[in-house]
Formats: C-alpha cells, sequence, structure tokens
C-alpha cells in the first residue's frame, strides 16, 4: 500500500513517516502542498494524508486540484485548527476524513486503514466457472470443452452477474440499473439475455438463463 | 481446370466436371423451388471447384498416399468441392436441411465445426455427398458442400493465407490474434442471428 503524507513541520513528518514504514506502508513524504500536487500528477497512491496548513497550496487546495482532475484516491486531512468550520470546508473540498492535531499515531493508522479498506475495488476473480463453462471477465473469452467464443463487454457483465449469483434470481429492472446508466428500455434486457441464451447453446453450455417472475435466473439445464 | 489438372486427372476429367455441374444444378434448383414456395434465398452466393492438381499431389504426399489420379479419387472427399456463403448462421442449416432432404445424393458426413471450431478457430458446416455416377467405371464420387457465414468465409480466407505464407517471425501471434478474431467473429454472428429473429417475430 502507497501513501503520500504531506507535513511541512520536519520533525513531525519524519517521525510519522517511520511509522507508517513499521506498518509496511509505502510512504512518499513531501513538505509543502505544491510538492504533494507534483506527486499526484505523476503517482499513484492508496491514500493521501496532508497537512492543512502548508506553504505553497494548501491541504484542502491539493484536495480540491484531486478532485477537479478526477483523482479519486481518499484523503486525510491533519490540522492545528481543529473547529467545526474548518471540518465543514475540509471535507466539502473533496476530503474523506479529518484528523485534528495532536492526534494519536494509533487513530491515524486505523483511519488510514479504514479508508483503504472502504475504497479499494472489491476482488473479482477474472475467470468465473460454472458446470462446463468459464469466463474470463478481462478478455471476455466465453469458453467450453467444445469451443470458445469472445463476447461484448456488456454480454460479459450480464454473464458473470449470472455466473455469481449462485442460482438465484436477478430481476430485469437490477440488470438495467447494472449493466447501463442511461437506458430505460427493459427491452434492451431481453435482447442481451437472448444473445447470451444462444451463444451458451452455441458452445454446448450445460447452463443456460431460464425465466423467472420478473426477472431471471441461471440453471443447470 | 487448367492443363496441368487436365494431365493429371486424364479420363476422369470430365467425370468431375459433371459431377461438379450436376451438384451446382441441383443446389441451385433446390434453392429456387424454395425461393419460388415464397421463402428468401440463404445462399448469398456459390463458389465451385475441382481440387487443382498441385495441391491434391501436396495433400496425398502430406497424408503418405499413392499419388495417382485413382488413389485420389478415391480417397479424398473434395477432389469436388463447392462452397456456400450465407449471410447469417440460420441460414447455413436451413440449406444443410434442404441437402439432406434432397434425393439427388446420399449424405456420407456432415462435420459441423460451427458447433464444434478446430482449435485454430475455423467454423464452416461441411457435408459429403456421396453423388451418383451413371455411365462410369465409378460408380460414385464424393463431393464436400462447404456451409458458412460471409463473416466466417472472410476469416478461412485470411487463414489460409497464413497456412501457405512460411517463415513468419511473429506466426504465433497471428495465430493467437486469428483465433480470438474468429471467437468474435460468431460472437457477432451469434448476436445478428438473434436480432434477426427479434425481428421476424
Amino acid at each position: 500500500m502507497k501513501l503520500l503524507y504531506a507535513e511541512d513541520e520536519l520533525q513531525l513528518s519524519m517521525a510519522v513517516s517511520e511509522i507508517l514504514k513499521i506498518k509496511q506502508y509505502e510512504v512518499d513524504s513531501v513538505f509543502d502542498g505544491t510538492a504533494a500536487w507534483e506527486k499526484l500528477q505523476t503517482n499513484t497512491y492508496d491514500a493521501v494524508i496532508l497537512d492543512i496548513m502548508m506553504p505553497g497550496l494548501s491541504g484542502i487546495e491539493v484536495t480540491q486540484k484531486m478532485r477537479e482532475n478526477n483523482i479519486d484516491t481518499p484523503v486525510i486531512l491533519l490540522t492545528a485548527k481543529n473547529e467545526t468550520e474548518d471540518r465543514i470546508t475540509g471535507l466539502t473540498s473533496g476530503a474523506d476524513d479529518y484528523l485534528g492535531k495532536p492526534f494519536a499515531m494509533g487513530e491515524l493508522l486505523a483511519r488510514i486503514a479504514v479508508l483503504i479498506r472502504r475504497t479499494a475495488k472489491p476482488l473479482k476473480p477474472s475467470i468465473l466457472q460454472t458446470g462446463n463453462i468459464s469466463l474470463n471477465c478481462e478478455t471476455y473469452e466465453l469458453k467450453s470443452d467444445c469451443g470458445s467464443l469472445r463476447l461484448s463487454n456488456k454480454e460479459s457483465e450480464l454473464l458473470a452477474l449470472f455466473l455469481q449469483s449462485d442460482e438465484k434470481l436477478i430481476t430485469s429492472k437490477e440488470i438495467l440499473s447494472k449493466l447501463w446508466e442511461d437506458q430505460t428500455d427493459e427491452n434492451a434486457v431481453d435482447l442481451y439475455i437472448s444473445y447470451l441464451r444462444n451463444k451458451l447453446k452455441q458452445i454446448h453450455s450445460n447452463y443456460n438463463i431460464q425465466n423467472e417472475e420478473n426477472g431471471f435466473s441461471l440453471q443447470a439445464e | 481446370m487448367n492443363k496441368e489438372d487436365y494431365l493429371f486427372y486424364g479420363a476422369y476429367a470430365p467425370i468431375l466436371e459433371i459431377a461438379e455441374n450436376t451438384v451446382l444444378e441441383q443446389i441451385d434448383a433446390i434453392l429456387k423451388k424454395n425461393v419460388n414456395e415464397g421463402v428468401h434465398n440463404p445462399a448469398e452466393y456459390i463458389i465451385s471447384r475441382v481440387k487443382s492438381a498441385d495441391s491434391m499431389k501436396e495433400k496425398l504426399v502430406r497424408k503418405g498416399m499413392d499419388t495417382d489420379v485413382l488413389s485420389a479419387i478415391k480417397q479424398m472427399n473434395d477432389t469436388v468441392g463447392i462452397r456456400i456463403v450465407t449471410h447469417f448462421i440460420g441460414d447455413v442449416y436451413t440449406i444443410s436441411d434442404y441437402l439432406k432432404q434432397s434425393d439427388a445424393w446420399t449424405i456420407e458426413e456432415i462435420k459441423d465445426y460451427i458447433s464444434n471450431p478446430k482449435p485454430n478457430g475455423y467454423r464452416s458446416l461441411h457435408i459429403i455427398l456421396k453423388m451418383p455416377l451413371h455411365g462410369s467405371e465409378l460408380d460414385f464420387l464424393p463431393v464436400e458442400i462447404q456451409i458458412r457465414t460471409i463473416a466466417m468465409d472472410c476469416w478461412a480466407s485470411l487463414e489460409h493465407q497464413l497456412k501457405y505464407k512460411k517463415n513468419i517471425p511473429n506466426a504465433d501471434l497471428i495465430a493467437t490474434e486469428l483465433k480470438r478474431c474468429s471467437d468474435e467473429i460468431a460472437s457477432t454472428d451469434l448476436s445478428m442471428q438473434t436480432i434477426r429473429e427479434m425481428l421476424a417475430k
């Protein structure tokens, strides 16, 4: 896990960085907001710790720049100014959490862990398997011992839903909202279900999608 | 057939040409009959050939067989070959059903490489017919009919180029990419067939 830590008080910076490293974090330490912003433009971090009061850009300004540039890495703001107004400004500028100085190191560590856990993308297995078929979610390859097909990304997402559904019902509404942002026509769902049914049949799958009331489920044939 | 082919096939050359034309005429008649009954013509185009002497000899050598003409005609199923190309995957099976129903020949074998593609990605439906030959010293001649979609045909022509090109530096990459193309084409063929069925409802 890689962290960016921006703090202009040298002693504090050294102490905190040292502890973070002991806790197995990889840490880039910088001492002002401008340097922090430069690092953020060229590196990817799992979380960012920013002091608010820094030379150059303030922690709040760095956060704002990050969000304006679609960098959505979680941010914890640190400051001596532990007042309600500052907390609100910090959080509305796009920060995820706020810690007032002086803070207990244990609390900072706990908050970093929470942020990383919350924002980490759920680990999706890249290959999903059911019956005699497997779907590679990265290459969209649908495979059985009788051949293979390359699905479109939407077909692959839809089949992944079914392969992870444990044969449970998935409603048309659920599919519509999970696969499309701006599609309201449920016929789209029916069409994509038909694509998948024909493609599963083509590779001699022993599982296929069955109609249920209000939706569909994947069942052994 | 060119001069070399006539030399190789000798007295059998006219028989092969008659067989080729007879099968073509029969297929044409079957398709026309169904079109007259109001069904759309499932065949986009049809091509045929008698296997060239060169490629016949190459194949016989590769299979460790004698390279004389009788050995070729008796043991090869594709001395006479016909390819029917369709727009949609459903049409492939419509034509296959027509051919099965005809009493102009008997069906020797059907190899469905659409349902069970070859490992390199080759997809096509192969039907081996036994075409009776009246008034010739051969009782019948096998004829290979390949039926596939335009997309599969396009893929096969590219793959054919790979097969006969020597010393390709990145052959593995090309083979992998061709396989991927075939799987994508097959997937799109199926999507288009699905849309077509939906429109026909």
